[in-house]
């Protein structure tokens, strides 16, 4: 029988695994935290995920208040040693022993993510990449860019059959961490600002040092293309989405849109357009020729260009849309305050098309990896009178009631992020200036035209994005 | 139809994508002068190959492989499929209906005419091997023998029907299978009996507390257990 590579390099490791599996089934059912860490984590675990002795640290400080996490890992390069320099950590774990359960949905669960999360955000751990936690029986990791934190995987259980598969395949995600954060920037309806969002937010990101690309995946409008004063291409877009052969390169469609300021700076971010022959197709067709993962497979191997990439999503949950959130780490949701369509489409998007889309991505990869995951909501637009905002928070309170009496999902973390903490039902508001509204006509960003409207996305970049 | 699945979907796929499958014995007469006919025409196969999905832009054959056997020869870059999903149940019947498989009847619960048609179609095959044999002697004994206890099919070559082990009950395993009953402990037919071998007939026995059945021969047990 011919050896796939992944069964010849898990071959390799044989000696760790082989320690992995006894380490495992050696633990007894309801190992406390200390033995599950003495006689699994330390000894094999952290062994096979290839960090040594020396590139650990036990009971790492976070630096939020007296917080430890239970280990911060990094690799040693020639000039720095971790357990020495104690900074920049990679990874962060946290363990529990196998008397706290940690299946999903048990209470114990959700309030071991909150705890990974914390550390994940604390002053000590800026440059930390990713997160596990895990008691033996179940493990999960996430992953931390910037400020924004979500499932890399969904939390899997861990049995002697698969913990050698699962450990190398975490390896091997910890090995190769993908530079870029992918956004979808959807709502189900229309006119809530999202390709205002896409253009400024580039700018705004490119402003700070990130290197930024921006998908118009919506044929049908083509406003992120028109506005800011690119050419439509002919068909290249399509060409590449169309070849499953892996001929075509996406990186041949993307043109560079770069702003000149009077003192001689200037600023640039690369744009993918979108194509006129993508817009004559109709969708029956476009189903014959693609599927719904096309575009991310194609989009694969630009993650490691960039620092973001933003794409902007049609109305609608068809194919382009599904596409873009098929793609995409997390999906980024603006909403009108004003609009209750708008509030109850991202209820949809956040209870049923987004689940929808994580079932199916865990089916592709075997349950490795997790799917996109939305972000909290924004209100876009308008400026915001207090009896509005009442309003808009008695509606969306309504709504989550009944979401969660209909379906039991609960929308509150999607809504009022801040809720459970403090009851605080605070949502980001990114207030419209006259200039925002007219940007498209100069085809050039708001934010780069007009000192208001860059401050109000910077603020929006900083509240979900930047650290 | 779920948006988030290809399954059910009519696709046109570049066949580098797609992977053959097991090949079956396929004429190269008719592939080659099948392709010609193909490229007289605007080369779009209307009868559609049917694959399923092993992996991201990977597909494979699981019915109609001839239409692959003749894109490749006409030089076809895409051709049309039908996406199907990718339980083995579904494959296995996709061949039947392509009519690259044969299905099996069940001989433990067959009636008469079931058997008698199998039977039929093993025979009118080009170069059958059961050539010459009476199909309706074969069918009677089989219908009357105590086929439901049947583990294999040995027992048809002691029905003295023609067909004898070798080929010619590999030809018949090609058209039946079983779901054999368990034979009841207290079965007294001697016809039934006959086709147990001696080590089962003893077994039989120990099971009703006989005795003094070690030494006989098999004619002498069926004879103790029929009574």
């Amino acid at each position: 029988m011919v050896q796939s590579p992944i069964q010849t390099e898990i071959n390799y490791y044989q000696e760790e695994t082989n320690s992995l599996v006894e380490a495992l089934e050696g633990l007894p059912n309801s190992a406390a935290e200390a033995i599950v860490d003495n006689n699994f984590i330390t000894t094999s675990f952290l062994n096979a995920l290839g960090f040594s002795l020396q590139e650990r640290i036990p009971q790492f400080n976070t630096g939020h208040g007296r917080q430890q996490v239970d280990y911060a890992l990094r690799h040693n390069s020639n000039k720095d040693n971790f357990l020495l320099s104690k900074v920049n950590p990679h990874v962060l774990v946290e363990l529990k022993g196998r008397d706290i359960d940690l299946s999903p949905n048990s209470g114990s669960y959700k309030s071991t993510v909150k705890q990974i999360k914390r550390y994940l955000l604390a002053p000590n751990c800026k440059s930390v990449q990713w997160g596990i936690i895990t008691n033996s029986k179940h493990i999960q990791l996430f992953r931390k860019h910037s400020k924004v934190i979500y499932p890399a995987t969904p939390c899997l259980e861990i049995t002697s059959d698969n913990i050698v598969q699962l450990t190398y395949q975490i390896r091997k995600k910890l090995e190769h961490t993908i530079k870029a954060l992918t956004v979808a920037v959807y709502n189900n309806k229309g006119g809530v600002g999202k390709t205002t969002t896409v253009i400024n937010l580039a700018a705004v990101l490119t402003r700070h040092k990130k290197k930024v690309l921006i998908v118009d995946f919506d044929p049908n409008q083509q406003d992120l293309t028109n506005s800011l004063g690119i050419e439509i291409g002919e068909e290249s877009l399509y060409q590449c989405l169309k070849d499953r052969t892996n001929t075509l390169n996406l990186k041949d469609a993307i043109v560079s849109y770069t702003k000149k300021f009077r003192n001689n700076v200037s600023l640039s971010f690369d744009v993918l357009p979108v194509d006129k022959q993508l817009a004559q197709i109709n969708e029956d067709d476009l189903r014959k020729e693609f599927s719904f993962y096309s575009f991310s497979k194609k989009l694969e191997p630009l993650k490691a260009d960039y620092d973001y990439i933003l794409i902007d999503a049609p109305p609608n949950w068809r194919f382009f849309s599904i596409s873009a959130v098929y793609a995409s780490d997390v999906v980024l949701i603006p909403t009108k305050h004003n609009n209750i369509f708008s509030l109850q489409n991202a209820a949809v998007t956040i209870r049923q098309y987004i689940p929808e889309v994580q079932k199916i991505r865990q089916e592709k990869t075997k349950k490795i990896e997790w799917g996109s995951t939305a972000l909290p909501i924004f209100f876009n637009g308008e400026k915001i009178a207090d009896a509005a905002r009442i309003r808009a928070t008695k509606a969306i309170k309504t709504i989550i009631k009944q979401v969660y009496q209909e379906y039991s999902f609960d929308l509150t973390p999607y809504f009022f992020p801040n809720y459970k903490s403090r009851n605080n039902t605070r949502i980001f508001e990114l207030p419209s200036n006259a200039y925002i509204g007219y940007a498209a006509f100069d085809k050039i960003p708001a934010a780069y035209k007009n000192r208001t409207a860059y401050s109000y996305y910077t603020e929006l970049a900083k509240e979900y994005f930047l650290q | 139809m779920s948006n988030l699945s290809d399954v059910g979907n009519l696709m046109y796929l570049d066949l580098e994508i797609i992977e053959p499958g097991k090949i079956i014995n396929i004429s190269e007469y008719l592939v080659n002068a099948t392709a010609q006919e193909l490229s007289n025409t605007d080369g779009r196969n209307w009868i559609p190959l049917i694959v399923k999905e092993t992996a991201e832009d990977e597909y494979r054959v699981i019915g109609n492989h001839f239409i692959y056997a003749v894109a490749e020869a006409a030089g076809l870059e895409k051709v049309w499929c039908i996406i199907a999903d990718d339980s083995e149940a579904t494959e296995k019947v996709t061949k039947m209906l392509a009519g690259e498989a044969i299905p099996k009847i069940n001989l433990s619960t067959a009636s008469r005419d079931e058997i008698r048609s199998a039977i039929e179609y093993v025979v009118e095959q080009p170069n059958t091997v059961l050539k010459g044999v009476k199909i309706s002697v074969i069918t009677n004994r089989i219908d009357e023998a105590p086929r439901q206890y049947w583990q294999d099919l040995k027992p048809v070559t002691k029905l003295k029907c023609g067909i004898t082990k070798g080929k010619k009950l590999q030809a018949l395993e090609k058209v039946f299978y079983l779901t054999p009953e368990k034979m009841p402990t207290e079965i007294k037919d001697s016809k039934v009996l006959n086709t147990l071998t001696v080590s089962e007939l003893k077994k039989i026995a120990k099971k009703r507390n006989l005795s003094n059945y070690s030494r006989l021969n098999k004619s002498k047990i069926v004879d103790l257990l029929s009574n």
